[in-house]
């Protein structure tokens, strides 16, 4: 389990010091930081002087070991754009997306489970196609329709819900379900296949044959099993909620991780759009690494493999 | 952004549900505030570390600056200043009027203007207006209690304009025990002079002013009428639609004219079109830099693009508004913007005549580089391929643009320039084309002396004599395609009363709401 966990971090290193690199090169030659710090009307005189003062006339290597070495030593420098540490920046931006990951990881879970369940309790039957209906529906909807449904409905026509922000615990309502439901269909089919599965094993007929029925048959016996695929989508759905929320905070003005992102990578603020692309490679590898152990703890056999 | 383009067509597609149901709700003015979004964020409140078009709204309502910009004439008359008077051309005397206080409530001096320039003129400040200040400014020295001179390397007219749109009066001392880049931190608290202060600075969410009661009557921004105004940052104008509709803000900028065309007819939405002072133009790579064997060298092929481009149309249905079209390199409403130079009209068979007289009967291929206005982009295309003429669009993000033509790496690129709010050519082709620039994509030694001198004289008519040359000359090589002056669309809530601004610059002290 030791060398499982550590060549899993080494490749997670790796993985993160190639798209920081990455990042960087495509940055440096596609974009002119000095120009978009000074912005598009600035005079030719302000651009030079922030060239100057920034280093970017400096040798592109120059540039990327320099942040390199800071970075390792857990400075991620300071933001062109919002002339703060990085780090400062990310501590203030993450408890949205972070907050904003959970619920809807929580909707998630709530629709998809119990529709997967009924799904595979009632195979076939009218109950089956309904969920299935409603994952592909779920699937086909893109997140910013949804978004804009909601706020219409929801914060616009019937204003029980606020239309952007992050304020108070009602602004994370609509935004939670809009993520949340783009992770029904996966779920919501892993539960019902793996369900599925499990109940027509040999161990599920023999609980049956000892009198197990109900509560106790689906959840003391069938899903302890049918869990485990859904465990690791569950934290590969986190990993995307937590790395892929821009769409979803820039339709609701939420002033998470996502948006900083876009805002970033819209103003060059290359420290900060490194710092955030290695830190949503690790939260992915992490929670994938995760996933895994939380496998092996569900299932023996993956311990002993 | 094509989420925004998405997110925009989705309200559109629902404006007629929404307007059936009328349940939105409107804009209080119960409580007197006015609730306006912005859809870029400011990282800071200061105006000497702001570059953002967002900063210089919030900077006229937060601070004066010795000088302000008439909004109905556009020239720049004393604010903080009482009086001034050149000594000579590169002297200036200042007096500073004694009845202004800051929003701490000390009173202005003449010791806090000479502490302003003085920090702006020191490298280790890093404002952003440094640069600028530091081409012209030398010295600036306290000559009597209430009087400021200002000596300047060189004659330089627009040094009005400078103090008016760029340099905000600061106590002195503001920045003591700081330096640098720290200054621009939201952790210095803002003590300007203007009739707003600020009360809250949530970076990248909003801005909270309130009206400050000890601002000097004999201002022209004295006595605003909202109590308080909140600055939202909202950067999805579909969510900034859905905002005004639920009455979660009152005023929205810049929309594109579709989306006020559709938004306007709801109810609950009145709109406003004003003037901006932005003009878009298409710029020719005369110099060869990005190709020195290309087309563009060639002054015939130059003139053939501006025949082959139907500005009218495009300026009438596509920018409309009060947008115009545009015959030379700078605003109609510019200082200076006086040519007798030729006109290109639409006449795509000249276009084509041109083109074979200068050897390129069947058109050649090309790239024309765009970052905003897509729709305007592809007409131009549409208009050139039309004479045959085989143009790829390369529409790219305004990073990405910068770096390119930068590296002047464009043969041709569509893009607008809002000089800064300034109403003189000074701002407009004098940016373009002058020597050290690299918006410059001539090598026109003798226009860009030309404009310098423009730049560096101070009788007014010399000046304008100088930049009818230098406009001249750039019609006649057509270095440019100047296409259209823009038109401001601003949609309100009902009841908020606002005059739309003649630069494109909101003057939000002007706002009120009336009875309802």
């Amino acid at each position: 389990m030791l060398t499982f966990i550590l060549r899993r971090g080494l490749m997670a290193i790796l993985v993160a010091l190639t798209v920081s690199f990455g990042t960087f090169a495509l940055f440096h030659y596609a974009t002119d930081p000095a120009q978009t710090i000074a912005g598009e009307d600035a005079p030719q005189e302000m651009v030079d002087e922030i060239r100057k003062q920034y280093g970017f006339d400096r040798p592109a290597a120059v540039q990327y070991f320099d942040w390199l070495g800071s970075a390792l030593t857990g400075d991620f420098g300071e933001s062109y754009f919002w002339k703060q540490p990085v780090v400062q920046l990310i501590v203030d931006h993450a408890p949205v997306t972070i907050t904003l990951a959970l619920a809807s990881l929580c909707v998630t879970v709530l629709i998809a489970l119990p529709l997967g369940i009924s799904a595979a309790l009632k195979p076939n039957s009218w109950v089956d196609r309904f969920a299935l209906s409603t994952a592909v529906s779920a699937q086909a909807i893109p997140n910013f329709w949804l978004g804009l449904m909601l706020i219409i409905l929801l914060a616009v026509t019937f204003p029980i819900f606020p239309v952007s922000g992050d304020a108070t615990w009602r602004h994370f309502v609509l935004p939670s379900l809009v993520l949340g439901a783009s992770s029904v269909p996966a779920v919501m089919r892993l539960t019902r296949t793996g369900l599925l599965d499990v109940l027509s094993s040999d161990y599920i007929r023999t609980a049956r044959a000892k009198g197990f029925t109900g509560y106790r048959l689906i959840v003391q016996q069938a899903m302890r099993n049918a869990l485990l695929p859904i465990v690791s989508v569950l934290a590969v759905q986190l990993g995307n909620k937590l790395g892929g929320s821009v769409v979803t905070e820039s339709v609701f003005s939420m002033n998470g991780l996502g948006r900083l992102a876009v805002e970033s990578i819209f103003n060059s603020d290359i420290p900060t759009v490194q710092s955030l692309i290695l830190i949503f490679v690790l939260t992915f590898v992490l929670l994938t690494l995760a996933a895994d152990l939380i496998n092996a703890w569900l299932d023996p056999r993956i311990r002993m493999g | 952004m094509r989420i925004r383009t998405l997110v925009q067509s989705g309200i559109h597609l629902l404006g007629v549900v929404i307007s059936s149901l009328s349940l939105c709700a409107y804009a209080s003015p119960k409580d007197n505030s006015l609730v306006v979004a912005f859809s870029t964020p400011l990282t800071t409140v200061d105006r000497l570390y702001s570059i953002q078009r967002e900063g210089l709204i919030l900077s006229r309502l937060t601070d004066d600056g010795l000088f302000y910009v008439n909004p109905d004439t556009l020239e720049f008359e004393p604010l903080a200043a009482e009086s001034y008077q050149w000594i000579n051309d590169t002297q200036l005397d200042i007096k500073v009027r004694n009845d202004v206080r800051f929003h701490d409530g000390s009173p202005l001096t003449a010791d806090d203007v000479v502490y302003t320039f003085e920090w702006v003129l020191d490298e280790a400040s890093e404002t952003s207006r440094g640069p600028v200040i530091r081409s012209w400014l030398e010295s600036v020295e306290k000559t009597d209690t209430d009087t400021v001179r200002f000596n300047l390397h060189l004659p330089y007219p627009m040094a009005l304009r400078d103090m008016a749109i760029s340099i905000p009066i600061r106590k002195a001392g503001t920045y003591d025990g700081t330096r640098g880049r720290e200054n621009a931190a939201e952790d210095i608290p803002l003590n300007g002079i203007g009739p707003y202060k600020l009360k809250e600075f949530r970076a990248g969410r909003e801005i909270v002013l309130e009206r400050f009661d000890n601002y000097y009557q004999a201002s022209p921004k004295a006595n605003p009428a909202i109590d308080t105004i909140v600055f939202r940052v909202i950067p999805d104008q579909g969510t900034q639609q859905a905002e005004l509709l639920s009455g979660g803000i009152d005023l929205m900028m810049d929309v594109p004219p579709d989306v006020a065309d559709n938004i306007s007819h709801l109810p609950g939405v009145r709109r406003k079109e004003g003037n901006d002072i932005r003009i878009g133009y298409i710029t020719l790579d005369a110099a060869g830099y990005s190709n020195p064997d290309s087309p563009f060298t060639n002054v015939k092929v130059r003139q053939a693009i501006n025949h082959a481009i139907n500005r009218e149309e495009i300026t009438r249905y596509l920018v409309r508004g009060s947008a115009e079209v545009v015959h030379f390199a700078c605003h109609p409403r510019q200082f200076g913007c006086d040519s007798d130079g030729p006109r290109y009209p639409y006449d795509p068979q000249k276009a084509k005549a041109l083109l074979a007289e200068a050897g390129y009967p069947d058109g050649f291929s090309f790239n024309l580089w765009a970052y905003r206005e897509k729709i305007i982009a592809e007409a131009v295309v549409s208009n050139l391929r039309a004479i045959g003429l085989d143009v790829d669009l390369r529409f790219v993000k305004l990073n990405v643009f910068s770096k390119v033509r930068n590296d002047r790496n464009m043969e041709t690129f569509f893009a607008s320039y809002g000089s800064g709010g300034t109403a003189d050519a000074s701002a407009s082709a004098g940016v373009h084309f002058a020597s050290n620039t690299a918006r410059n994509f001539t090598k026109d030694e003798e226009l860009a002396e030309t404009l310098l001198a423009a730049e560096q004289t101070i009788n007014p008519d010399e000046r304008k004599r100088l930049y009818r040359n230098a406009l001249n000359r750039i019609a006649e090589q057509a270095y440019w395609v100047p296409m259209f002056s823009y038109s401001q669309n601003y949609l309100l809530a009902p009841g908020l009363e606002f005059p739309v601004p003649n630069d494109g610059v909101p003057r939000f002290w002007q706002a009120s709401w009336s009875e309802q």
